[in-house]
């Protein structure tokens, strides 16, 4: 049990650095502010750090879940600065903007992890305080801090082989 | 030109359009995924097709197929986070015309797309 929990821990490790460079290539080139990592963090629970979720689901020789995790006015910063739309409420719009960013963020991962052949989901959105998502069984995520111009957000990711 | 621009994303799709418009291009058809954007391709005529991949209830490369099916020469950019060789390759396989990866600078998407809609006016 031990290795097979340390064998998944590593597939998720595989995943990290990919993870950073992705998001500050993302964050950089469609936002026009460059994130900086702040903490690197495994998870006790399966609760991200915010109250807004977009969670991509990835298939193929790594199955596991990405997840952008960020607070609402982060989110109305991310619609401001794709589209220079400015709202105060969290509306379609903004939940769309955000889903394109982690679809790009995880797609920008699993590119240059071509080995795992992996697939990625359409992105779902979740919300609210203390909601959960669900990733592979004895796989503890990983939260990775970061701090911007818009505020602070998390990426967190769970990954095991098939 | 009449364009058909097909994303499930709305947020991509107005920075497309908007890439699009100043370039001169106001034509534009809006498809959210390659079920819509195939009937919509059937109904009317356009010049070029711009699609994501990945989307839900047929994928850009199905779309990409089919309307091969139908039209070899309409030019077909695929807009996606498929960076990976071995998709490109397929896309390549399939018949795409020119491909794009996202994430991208503002000038990439001005620039990709002014090479074909130039060519294509």
């Amino acid at each position: 049990m031990t290795s097979t929990i340390a064998g998944k821990s590593e597939l998720t490790a595989e995943f990290v650095n990919p993870i950073i460079s992705s998001t500050i290539s993302v964050f950089d080139m469609m936002l026009g502010c460059t994130p900086k990592r702040t903490g690197l963090s495994l998870k006790s629970d399966h609760i991200p750090q915010h109250e807004l979720s977009a969670v991509i689901g990835i298939s193929g020789k790594a199955a596991g879940t990405l997840v952008l995790s960020l607070s609402k006015s982060v989110g109305i910063g991310i619609l401001d600065r794709l589209l220079g739309i400015t709202t105060d409420e969290l509306n379609d719009e903004v939940c769309d903007a955000v889903c394109e960013l982690a679809n790009m963020i995880a797609g920008s991962a699993k590119a240059q992890l071509e080995h795992l052949e992996a697939s990625i989901s359409i992105p779902n959105i979740i919300t609210g305080v203390g909601h959960a998502v669900h990733y592979p069984s004895n796989v503890s995520p990983i939260c990775i801090a970061f701090d911007s111009e818009i505020g602070t957000f998390t990426i967190e990711a769970g990954f095991s082989d098939r | 030109m009449k364009v058909l621009l097909v994303d499930d994303s709305g947020t991509m799709r107005t920075i497309q359009k908007r890439c699009l418009s100043k370039l001169g291009i106001e034509d534009v058809t809006e498809a959210e995924d390659g079920v819509q954007a195939l009937e919509l391709y059937n109904a009317g005529t356009f010049d070029i097709v711009l699609s994501d991949w990945n989307m839900p209830n047929m994928d850009g490369l199905q779309l990409l197929k089919e309307i091969r099916l139908l039209n070899k020469e309409i030019p077909i950019i695929m807009i996606t986070t498929e960076a990976e060789r071995a998709r490109v390759v397929i896309a390549i396989q399939a018949g795409v015309s020119d491909y794009l990866v996202k994430p991208f600078t503002p000038d990439s998407l001005k620039s990709k797309l002014e090479r074909w809609v130039t060519t294509n006016a």
